[in-house]
């Protein structure tokens, strides 16, 4: 099929979690929409096994991780190391398809974080150390992305429970479904949490705890999805049942359908085309037999990864002098201010309580915003901000073999005799300290590697800071806190110090000189350019990216379509 | 995959009688199986031969430099080693102070990874065989899913090494 002629609407660079909503709106409005996706259409066997070789132990072999690496250091004069960074994947669908399902949306205070923490003098308060950071306001709050919140999570079947948590912002619409079952993990936390005055309340979850279709007035033409069967199998596995939300099943089918739709895997793009005038005038890609093609359209979405949606601009750079740098980067902001949570965990094991973590997805979870945001107080802290608490999942014995007291050694008769005995007598609570913008974390090209088309690898520059370092002993000394009022016959704490869930890059603000992208994710300098994902975060908060990403696909489709004369 | 029959193992035989005596230190039979029982040293050959290829070389280095250490610290052949040895070996390894050999820390976790992978993966990667590891954790396996949350009881159901073909039954 191709669609469209020469020249069509849109280019798609990226279908998996925000291409596969642009391409659903975009191309139900009418429009030509090209698509073009780097790696394949999965089928069921490729990404439903419950295969914890396959997807825990191995899960930076897969071909979808394999064939697009990263490069990566923690500062500035190392040579940066190949990585096969597992957060994105390059298949149809994205990383939709293995997230775990954490489906919140960001606290109002989390898009004013200058106006909260440096205008009305938290952060001096709390005395904090922001050198070299540069801490903003998003260009829009939270009431702007109301609505598209909403249109998420009646699409997509997100379970949850309206006014459960009090820090939440306003909604006008419940949840599609109620929240889903009870672990014994949710349940320890939950009296843990009451017993020490803290609001514990059912995360919302992209997995559906009835099954689901959406109705008018949301899009009743996204198929019906069963309940989930609580096996587990949801961070780094696709869900076998498709009760978790995901693009592949939900909107692509949708837009394909439309018949306006051209979708193109196995399709690489590596170059944002521009005219004389400035305008965006396609993109150049290697198709799946690797020749070199060109697709013209009116407009360029990048929908893809944070690496890689910074790797386009940069690649795109021209020889004229406004685009010397890279393609909409006259704020020179391209690639700066990278954004990734830290992983800090506490753990707890029980005697006398059988936990049976192997049950019931990840994002089946009680959390806890008390230590959110600025949900607390931070005089004397030293640190500004915070980031949400919760049980955490992956029960396989793979997943969960390193889970061990520091005091336990990790082989012989003992590790053996302790694992058999405490497998199914632990859980740990995960933290998701918010990271600050700093002026040293960044993507870009790298000087020396190269991927197998002989494009350079995105190469990330990423460490955490002060304002991390002492906000992630904080957590962890909440978390330990919480894990003695479940109970536990003994806790501890620790957590890699491995960044995950990233943003930023292409952040997005009001100022053309101080941001890449507006409001609407539309580049200031290349007007028929959109980049969309959470690259355009310019500050974190302290939940996953999942919902907010999915919010901004939905109203930047919205604007793209108010527009009539691209 | 390829078929059981026609594969050849990547190790040596005595490359495979070291990684064996290693692979029943960190997981021991006692009075149940433990790794070698389990299958953790095919598991490794067969990955060793697949996804796990750019580690062979370092199997081979790491597995010698292990018999060497042995001996000048014992002795003898790591295999005729006694276990209470064998341990000492084991743990100089993985503080890294084997002399000669600067990443024996780094060596020790991946074996140690890869035994425990072969204890506890699904058995078509050829460990975990009569599901050996999950019956001594009392993890049910692959199962479909659970009908019940089984809050503070254990799971009163046989563990199964089952994959996608059951699946698709509707």
């Amino acid at each position: 099929m191709t669609v469209g002629g020469a020249i069509a609407d849109i280019c798609l660079v990226g279908v998996g979690a925000v291409g596969g909503i642009l391409a659903k709106e975009l191309a139900s409005a009418g429009m030509k929409v090209v698509g073009f996706e780097r790696g394949p259409a999965p089928r069921l066997e490729d990404y439903a096994p419950r295969d914890s070789i396959k997807f825990i132990a191995r899960a930076d072999r897969l071909d979808w991780v394999r064939h697009e690496p990263t490069t990566s250091r923690a500062r500035r004069g190392e040579t940066a190391e190949l990585r096969y960074c597992t957060s994105p994947l390059n298949v149809l669908g994205g990383a939709l398809l293995h997230w775990t399902g954490q489906a919140s949306r960001y606290m109002p205070g989390d898009f004013k974080v200058f106006t909260d923490e440096i205008q009305s003098g938290n952060a001096g308060r709390a005395g904090a150390d922001l050198r070299g950071y540069d801490v903003v306001d998003w260009p829009l709050g939270y009431d702007d992305l109301e609505p598209y919140y909403e249109r998420f999570e009646w699409e997509f079947g997100v379970s949850g429970l309206a006014g459960a948590n009090p820090f939440a912002g306003p909604r006008k619409r419940g949840y599609p479904v109620p929240p889903l079952r009870h672990s014994a993990r949710m349940q320890l936390f939950a009296e843990a949490c009451i017993k020490l005055g803290y609001h514990p309340y059912d995360t919302p979850a992209g997995i559906l705890s009835e099954a689901y279709r959406p109705a008018a007035p949301f899009d009743g033409r996204i198929a019906e999805r069963p309940a989930c069967v609580y096996c587990a199998h949801c961070n780094f596995y696709g869900c076998h049942v498709h009760a978790k939300a995901a693009t592949l099943y939900t909107t692509i089918p949708v837009a394909v359908e439309t018949g306006n739709f051209d979708l193109r895997t196995n399709s690489k793009v590596f170059r944002v085309n521009v005219d004389d005038g400035g305008k965006a005038t396609g993109v150049s890609y290697f198709d799946p037999d690797g020749q070199v093609q060109e697709q013209k359209a009116r407009v360029v979405i990048l929908a893809a990864f944070v690496f890689e949606n910074v790797r386009l601009l940069l690649l795109s750079k021209t020889d004229a002098r406004r685009f010397a740098t890279g393609l909409a980067n006259s704020s020179g902001l391209v690639g700066k201010y990278i954004l990734a949570h830290g992983d800090v965990r506490a753990y707890g094991l029980y005697d006398d309580f059988i936990i049976n973590g192997f049950i019931g997805p990840g994002s089946a979870a009680i959390r806890i915003d008390d230590f959110n945001g600025n949900n607390f107080d931070h005089t004397g802290l030293g640190f500004i901000r915070g980031g949400t608490i919760g049980t955490s999942g992956e029960g396989t014995p793979v997943g969960r073999m390193d889970v061990v007291p520091p005091e336990v050694r990790r082989w012989g008769k003992e590790y053996k005799e302790y694992f058999a005995r405490y497998y199914t007598r632990t859980f740990d609570l995960n933290m998701q300290p918010e990271t600050l913008p700093h002026k040293d974390n960044r993507v870009d090209l790298d000087p020396r590697q190269r991927d197998r088309w002989g494009v350079p690898l995105p190469r990330a520059t990423f460490d955490f800071h002060q304002n991390e370092h002492r906000l992630h002993r904080f957590m962890a000394q909440v978390g330990e806190k919480i894990m003695r009022a479940t109970g536990a016959s003994k806790v501890w704490t620790g957590g890699k110090e491995r960044p995950n869930r990233w943003a930023g890059g292409t952040r997005m603000g009001k100022s053309p000189r101080r941001s890449v992208v507006n409001e609407y994710c539309q580049s200031h300098d290349v007007p028929n350019l959109f980049v969309v994902g959470s690259s355009v975060f310019p500050t974190l908060a302290g939940y996953p990216p999942t919902a907010t990403i999915a919010a901004l696909s939905y109203r930047t489709a919205e604007y793209i379509l108010r527009q009539k004369d691209w | 995959m390829e078929s059981k029959s026609e594969r050849r193992s990547v190790l040596t035989v005595i490359e495979t009688r070291i990684l064996a005596a290693i692979a029943d230190r960190i997981f021991p039979a006692t009075e149940s199986p433990g790794a070698v029982e389990a299958g953790a040293v095919e598991y490794i050959d067969r990955a060793l031969a697949g996804d796990y290829a750019e580690f062979l070389s370092s199997y081979r280095k790491g597995l010698r430099a292990l018999n060497r250490h042995a001996r000048e610290k014992f002795g003898g052949k790591f295999v005729r080693l006694s276990d209470a040895d064998k341990d000492a070996v084991l743990l100089d390894l993985e503080a890294g102070s084997v002399p000669h050999f600067k990443r024996s820390a780094d060596f020790f976790e991946t074996v140690r990874c890869h035994v425990l992978e072969g204890v506890f993966g699904e058995p078509r990667y050829g460990g975990n065989r009569g599901l050996i590891g999950w019956r001594l954790v009392g993890f049910p396996g692959q199962q479909f899913g659970y009908a019940d949350a089984y809050i503070n009881k254990p799971v009163d159901m046989s563990p199964v090494a089952a994959d996608l073909p059951q699946d698709r039954k509707e």
